[in-house]
């Protein structure tokens, strides 16, 4: 058999929420000329109608899940290259400065110079860690 | 002559390459951070389909004068939540990254620490004049920043293709699960109510004032009803807004130079904008 959609789902929860609308509408309208015993029946169908609207329309919010599990696929596929791309560019300047932070570091070494060199390591070290 | 025609030539280059990378990504980033503050306004909604059927058990305990809560179970409305959320996360992430992409700054490089560590460096092996070193430096900067634009427009558009079609779906459905389905089980909790007091104002133990108070009560808890299905049709709309601007966007990708196309983006985004400062001059519980 078949299964129903989501939307399907949906309108079938609207149909029954309008059948409680018209109990209800009608036991708004004749509460007093009810017996009783109709009373009583009127309203146990009015709430369990309702339930079954009420619970229809969680359970086609579930059913949404089949519609849209290939878009949450591909919209994440994409969302990662999307990541990647970005990443991509911003290492462009991350490579600038290291070579700066290299530049630095040699210049030191060159003119032997302990605190220098040793600034210039906590420099580079900073600029890989970004 | 054969240098100022190599030289012609390289200008020509440089031009055509600067040129060609010169596309303003600023209308589609202006349409996806717009979106973005749009679409999570879910987070401010601060009312779920757990919270609704938690209200459902908290009436039936009142109704039944049941003072110590009962079990409620919600498992199905929490699983109907955590779909909800999960389309939610994946639309976010979407216009997070476009708007990442798209963000001018991105491949706004700065030469600077380079230039500068050159200029001031004495090494015997990279000896170079500073104007030089800046000549150098402002040449690379000008081709690298070129060389990214054309990059990262070339991406923009492979992935605004990509993307519309799911986009569009998810959208559809986010909207489908807060504006039909949570909105309409609001519906079903008004006509729950409404019949709660109705056997109360119908009740002859109950005094004309106790019903007046009764009737007042139902008045209030009917707007606070009210303003949640609000909540969720400013949100529905700005939804349907943004997937129209991202259809708009899909099918002009190609033509982003052509000023009535940047004109609609601008709309787009101005739309949205609206939406989001409707959502927020909905009074909050």
């Amino acid at each position: 058999m078949a299964q129903l959609t989501s939307q399907q789902v949906n309108e079938l929860a609207n149909y029954f929420l309008a059948m409680a609308q018209a109990i209800g509408d009608y036991r708004v309208k004749n509460f007093d000329a009810l017996s009783k015993e109709e009373n009583q029946k009127t309203e146990e169908l009015f709430d369990s109608i309702l339930k079954y609207a009420d619970d229809l329309f969680t359970l086609s919010a579930i059913l949404v899940m089949d519609d849209v599990q290939t878009s949450l696929s591909s919209i994440g596929d994409i969302t990662n290259k999307m990541k990647s791309a970005f990443k991509t560019l911003q290492d462009i300047q991350k490579v600038i400065n290291i070579a700066a932070s290299v530049v630095i570091l040699g210049e030191s070494i060159m003119k032997k110079n302990p605190q220098a060199i040793a600034d210039a390591i906590g420099g580079l070290a900073g600029t890989l860690k970004a | 002559m054969t240098k100022l025609y190599l030289k012609i030539s390289l200008s020509i280059f440089f031009l055509t390459v600067v040129l060609s990378s010169c596309v303003n990504l600023k209308h589609v980033n202006d349409f996806s951070t717009s979106s973005l503050k749009s679409v999570k306004n879910f987070e401010a909604i601060d009312y779920s389909f757990k919270q609704n059927c938690l209200d459902k058990c908290q009436d039936q305990n009142i109704k039944k004068l049941v003072l110590i809560p009962q079990e409620c179970n919600c498992e199905a409305d929490e699983k109907a939540d955590s779909i909800t959320f999960l389309i939610y996360n994946a639309v976010r992430g979407y216009l997070d990254g476009l708007t990442n992409l798209s963000n001018n700054n991105l491949t706004t490089y700065k030469m600077d620490p380079l230039t500068k560590a050159l200029t001031k460096s004495d090494l015997a092996a990279i000896k170079v004049e500073k104007a030089q070193v800046e000549a150098y430096s402002n040449i690379s900067n000008v081709l690298l920043n070129a060389f990214a634009n054309k990059y990262r427009k070339h991406k923009i558009k492979e992935y605004v293709k990509a993307a519309n079609e799911p986009f569009q779906v998810l959208i559809r459905f986010l909207d489908f699960n807060l504006s039909s389905n949570l909105a309409d089980k609001l519906n079903v909790q008004k006509l729950r109510i409404r019949e709660d007091y109705l056997k109360l104002i119908k009740d002859s133990t109950l005094s004309s004032l106790e019903k007046r108070k009764t009737i007042e009560e139902y008045y209030h808890r009917l707007d606070l009803i009210e303003a949640k299905q609000q909540t969720l049709n400013t949100y529905s709309k700005a939804l349907k807004k943004t997937a129209g601007g991202h259809q708009n966007l899909a099918d002009n990708i190609d033509k982003l130079n052509i000023y009535e196309i940047k004109e609609q983006l601008t709309q787009d985004a101005s739309d949205i904008q609206d939406m989001i400062s409707e959502f927020n001059k909905i009074p909050k519980q």
